[in-house]
């Protein structure tokens, strides 16, 4: 009787489909009356003592079938009533009748075929006095069973119903197959009842029914399992975008509430979109190199928060840093902050333009300007240290500029 | 007879804010948060210019300017938009807008860009200016028609001046040229942008996802 009991000792798992199903309950009561679901007795609807009952209950059959396997089990050296007897003494009276929700149609043909399977193994082991009687039983029993099946007007309704999904319908008909497969195998060989081959076949049988019975349920669990993997990593995604959120964009929105400057607002709103465009766009650069562009903007955001004053980044083109370029994006951050400090301009432009002959920068406000010729002294040493730079570097300088006409510097490597 | 303009943002907030903006200079004569209204209005009430959000559920902006475009080809498209990726700005471009601008330009500057549009001009922001010379850079013509596939060396100064922020204005002054001269250059761009079927236009704009 191993392979029925397995499914009766695993016991406790039904408690929330149980709770689910009461609905009316409350969530403490239900909690307090509902124990494990281990297999009882029934109190209200049995034959005998309930035990058949209880054990449907408890696997979610019907339980004609369970009555029907017990007498099929009868005539072979009383192993049913045997059998009736031991549940009868590990079982107790069930308080509340709850019944488990009914297996699927697969699951209980699969229980089906492990009961042939048992029966032939049984046969096998040469304990059934008489063929005849024995499949006689069977055949009465569950066709008794079947037939008063307040479900269906048979077995084989099941097959078709549309509700049934078709994995389950492939089941069923797998299944049938392998029951009336299995019967007339058996059948060729009565009479040689200890022959290897029905020992083997039986075994056969026993596993395949465990497997069709089991199988869906051993697969659900593994479902569940990879399903909440997926929903962990997708919390810890959102706990993360969560965090990045938090510590940048919400950050800055409190500093926005809190500033009464719109310039200054202006600003935090600016850098803000910078930093969360290379969030989420990523411009990180191409396999560790770091690119002129990159070193641009990285200057352009600096003066940008240290002056206040938006930069408008435009790049055309780019190559790696080398130490040339190194000297250009210095020169052209000197510029930047010089167009900070003194063009009054609301904003500056900051164009690179890369192409096979030269590298060039072109640092653009639209200030008051000056006139190059009467440079004031403060300006002079900021434009000397630019054209110093850039001349080390083997490149050059050209500054555009006029009064009240903007200032343009162009920065220049020829390669 | 002011100009007409029609909204389209999914963005409630920002399209409330652009209408005040425009109100006192244009006529807004609607408004629409989707796709399926905003084709639908725009295709009855016959704006002159539309202001069109990039991104948006359903399609997103290339959807309205290609759904319009069918039916009623004399409506202008400006598009409008947070992103500057350059396969959007493209697309968009593609698709059949005039002209592209990001959200953060001054007030000013977008309803000079509206009226642009509406005098059959184009209007590059230094960002899409910069995308077209990045795109057409070391341009090998194709067989098919290499004048549609390559810049003039007149175009490239137009777009490298206003990719440094300079306004179609002052444009012309440093290139000694007329503001309609400017216009044309810039017009001559957006169609060789929209027509050529440059293979290379796709990949480069697909590729180049950095901001």
């Amino acid at each position: 009787m191993t392979t029925l009991s397995t499914p009766l000792g695993d016991s406790g798992e039904t408690l929330i489909e149980v709770t689910l199903e009461g609905g009316h309950d409350s969530l403490v009561s239900t909690a307090s009356v509902a124990g494990p679901f281990e297999p009882h007795r029934r109190r209200t609807d049995r034959v005998i003592a309930g035990v058949a009952g209880g054990i449907a209950d408890t696997l979610g059959v019907r339980d004609g079938y369970v009555r029907a396997a017990f007498v099929t089990l009868l005539p072979v050296w009383g192993i049913g009533g045997i059998a009736y007897l031991l549940f009868w003494l590990v079982t107790y009276d069930k308080v509340d009748d709850r019944s488990r929700e009914p297996v699927e149609t697969s699951q209980a043909i699969g229980l089906a075929i492990a009961f042939a399977g048992l029966l032939f193994l049984l046969g096998a082991f040469g304990l059934w006095p008489n063929t005849v009687v024995v499949l006689t039983a069977a055949a009465l029993s569950f066709g008794t069973a079947a037939l008063t099946d307040p479900d269906s007007p048979g077995p084989f309704a099941a097959l078709l119903s549309p509700g049934v999904e078709k994995v389950g319908k492939v089941r069923l008909v797998l299944g049938v197959i392998l029951l009336a497969g299995g019967i007339i195998m058996f059948s060729n060989v009565v009479g040689r009842l200890f022959d290897l081959s029905v020992v083997f076949l039986a075994v056969i049988l026993t596993g395949l029914g465990v497997f069709v019975a089991f199988g869906p349920w051993v697969r659900r669990l593994l479902t569940d399992l990879s399903a909440e993997r997926g929903e962990r990593i997708r919390q810890e995604s959102r706990a993360e975008v969560a965090a990045h959120l938090h510590d940048s964009v919400l950050q800055t929105l409190a500093l926005i509430q809190r500033t009464d400057d719109p310039q200054r607002m202006a600003m935090l709103a600016r850098h803000q979109e910078s930093e969360l465009r290379d969030w989420l766009y990523g411009t990180a650069p191409l396999d560790g190199i770091d690119l002129v562009s990159t070193a641009l903007k990285q200057a352009a955001a600096k003066v940008e928060s240290d002056f206040q004053i938006p930069v408008d980044v435009v790049t055309v083109g780019d190559r790696a840093v080398d130490d040339r370029a190194r000297a250009l994006v210095a020169a052209a951050s000197e510029a930047m902050v010089n167009a900070a400090k003194h063009s009054d301009a609301d904003r500056m432009s900051l164009y690179l333009e890369v192409d096979d002959e030269a590298v060039q920068v072109y640092v653009t406000d639209q200030g008051k300007g000056f006139d190059p010729d009467t440079v004031p002294s403060d300006r002079k040493g900021i434009s000397q240290s630019i054209r110093a730079r850039m001349e080390k570097a083997g490149g050059e300088v050209v500054l555009d500029s006029a009064a009240g006409e903007g200032t343009e510097v162009m920065l220049k490597l020829a390669l | 007879m002011s100009i007409k303009v029609y909204l389209v943002d999914d963005h409630r907030l920002f399209l409330s804010g652009v209408k005040a903006e425009l109100d006192t200079d244009f006529r807004i004569v609607g408004t629409a948060y989707d796709v399926d209204t905003a084709i639908d209005e725009i295709r009855t009430l016959r704006p002159d210019v539309v202001l069109v959000d990039v991104h948006m559920p359903d399609g997103g902006g290339i959807a309205v300017v290609e759904g319009v475009a069918e039916t009623n080809p004399d409506v202008k498209f400006l598009a409008l938009s947070v992103s500057d990726q350059a396969e959007d700005v493209i697309a968009m471009i593609r698709a059949g807008a005039r002209g592209y601008v990001t959200k953060t330009i001054e007030p000013n500057d977008l309803a000079d860009a509206v009226r642009r549009i509406h005098a059959g001009d184009a209007v590059f922001s230094p960002r899409l200016a910069g995308f077209v010379l990045d795109a057409f850079a070391g341009a090998i013509p194709s067989d098919d028609d290499p004048e549609l596939d390559q810049l003039t060396a007149r175009e490239k100064d137009v777009l490298r001046l206003i990719a440094r922020g300079f306004a179609y204005k002052q444009v012309a002054r440093k290139l000694n040229i007329s503001i309609k001269t400017v216009e044309t250059h810039v017009s001559s761009v957006l169609r060789k942008l929209q027509l050529t079927n440059r293979h290379e236009l796709a990949r480069w704009a697909s590729k180049r996802r950095i901001v």
